[in-house]
């Protein structure tokens, strides 16, 4: 079973997002936290990162350095707002290399449809 | 349990006369649904003009999902809004409510319909939401927000009382969230009028100080100093200082002088001792400003305080020699605020005297040229070194 993992310090949003993928017969891991995040990315590697790019401590984008260190390949995909503060960051993102955005408000069947695409190429 | 629908209707039409928040109201309102319709789930979302979107703005269940507010969202091209933009696909439920079953039914049937695609697409969507029926809110022909229902708790099918409730609260909620629009606009139209009457008062008393040229910035010290008396009035429980006469002596301050547009630059800028008869000039600039703005109903209250700022407590000030009470508290405060910057600045026929200096001489006045409690209250914003 192909397995997601996502990053949110926002427990109702991990929760929501988790029982969502679960529906749709996909393995499930959360994280709070970019520390968790790398804890659980060593004990259970995912074959998709659904990672938010604004947390409290260390944010998106440190989190993701982090897992390239370990990972150049796996596949992420970033939650962002859409803000244009956040477009500094995005470039970053792009450098560390990740495979798209979704933007919150989102469109839930947009968020089904591009991780599903990742996970079932 | 059965419930009365007519009831729960008046009971939620009367917390609406009295909730004018919409956040609040649509809170109540997913949370009757939930509780008193018993319904595994229930979202809204509204529909954010600038944007262009639908966003989720509650989402309450005991047992079903629950998204979090402000995560998900419907563009206006999204299937399910398109449906219920569209006049002809809205017969489909003849206005009414989408009903995923019924959707499924024709779904499944042979017909021809065109509008079978929308259909379709409304029905993956409301699959998303795990949701059973789709109430929409419109004001006139405009979709303000959409209810979504997950499956009654008791896995009963949704009576049609039921619908017809759900319409009624839906069309309810279209009208609150109208109004408070409408109430936003409203306060908006509002605040810009009064930043515009605010910035053409500002304006106008550029227009003294580019004449006056020594008076450079003192409209605002005076205006500071004006206000921050009445505060502290206020604060002390001296005055009354609500928004309105704070607002008054806002623009009372600003424009304390503009009566000086009427007396000769040469006169004002001079550097030598004044005459009698330039003296007498001086002093009808209150009056002038008067006239200048009596044909303004509304500053009614700031032409008392441009008019009285030079009279004094004991009654030897201009231009009618009113004394104590008499001389409105808009005046008063103005006067020592004027004078406290007219004597810590230079003017063109003498050196500015020190703040000490100053400061002594109004308690020294106190009661003579000025009003002893607007004194006290100064003194006391001294010592509290916020002046």
């Amino acid at each position: 079973m192909a397995k997601l993992m996502i990053v949110d310090d926002e427990a109702d949003v991990r929760e929501f997002a988790a029982s969502f993928f679960r529906k749709r017969k996909i393995e499930v891991e959360v994280a709070g936290s970019g520390e968790e995040a790398l804890s659980v990315f060593e004990r259970n590697r995912p074959d998709l990162i659904l990672l938010d790019i604004k947390m409290s401590g260390m944010d998106g984008i440190e989190t993701l350095e982090a897992i390239r260190k370990k990972d150049s390949q796996v596949k992420v995909i970033m939650v962002t707002g859409k803000k244009p503060e956040e477009d500094e960051a995005c470039k970053r993102c792009e450098e560390l290399g990740v495979k798209g955005y979704v933007h919150k408000p989102l469109e839930l069947d947009e968020l089904e449809r591009i991780v599903l695409k990742e996970l079932n190429p | 349990m059965t419930i009365n629908y007519k009831k729960e209707l008046e009971t939620a039409a009367k917390s609406m006369i009295l909730v004018h928040e919409p956040d609040v109201l649509i809170k109540m309102i997913a949370r009757t649904i939930v509780h008193r319709i018993k319904v595994s789930h229930a979202a809204i979302l509204l529909h954010e003009k600038d944007r262009s979107t639908y966003v989720l703005d509650i989402s309450k269940g005991k047992v079903g999902v629950k998204i979090p507010a402000g995560f998900a969202r419907m563009d206006t091209d999204n299937p399910l809004i398109q449906f219920f933009l569209d006049a002809r696909s809205r017969k489909i439920f003849n206005g009414g409510p989408f009903l995923l079953d019924k959707a499924e039914e024709i779904l499944h049937s042979n017909s021809d319909d065109a509008a079978k695609e929308l259909l379709k697409g409304a029905a993956h969507q409301m699959g998303i939401y795990e949701s059973v029926v789709c109430v929409p809110s419109y004001f006139r022909d405009e979709l303000l927000a959409l209810l979504l229902l997950g499956k009654k708790s008791d896995g009963a099918v949704f009576g049609q009382d039921e619908l017809d409730f759900f319409m009624a609260l839906a069309s309810d909620v279209a009208m609150a969230i109208r109004n408070a629009q409408l109430f936003r606009e409203l306060e908006n139209e509002l605040d810009k009028k009064k930043r515009l009457f605010f910035n053409t008062t500002v304006a106008l008393a550029a227009a003294i100080e580019a004449k006056d040229h020594y008076t450079h910035g003192h409209t605002n010290r005076v205006t500071s100093l004006g206000l921050e008396i009445a505060r502290k009035m206020a604060h002390q429980n001296k005055t009354y200082a609500d928004a309105v006469f704070m607002e008054n002596l806002h623009v009372a301050c600003l424009l304390h002088d503009i009566g000086k547009i009427g007396v000769p630059e040469s006169i004002l800028n001079k550097t030598e001792p004044l005459t009698q008869d330039e003296w007498v000039k001086i002093k009808e600039h209150p009056v002038i400003g008067v006239n200048i703005l009596q044909s303004i109903k509304e500053l009614e209250e700031v032409i008392l305080g441009v008019k009285y700022h030079h009279e004094r407590y004991d009654g030897s000030g201009y231009p009618e020699g009113l004394k104590g009470e008499q001389i409105p508290m808009i005046a008063s405060i103005i006067a020592v605020a004027d004078a406290f910057d007219a004597m810590t600045t230079n003017r063109v026929y003498r050196a500015a005297k020190s703040r000490e200096v100053a400061i002594n001489e109004i308690q020294q006045l106190s009661g003579r040229q000025f009003h002893p409690l607007i004194a006290e209250v100064f003194i006391t914003l001294c010592q509290e070194g916020r002046v």
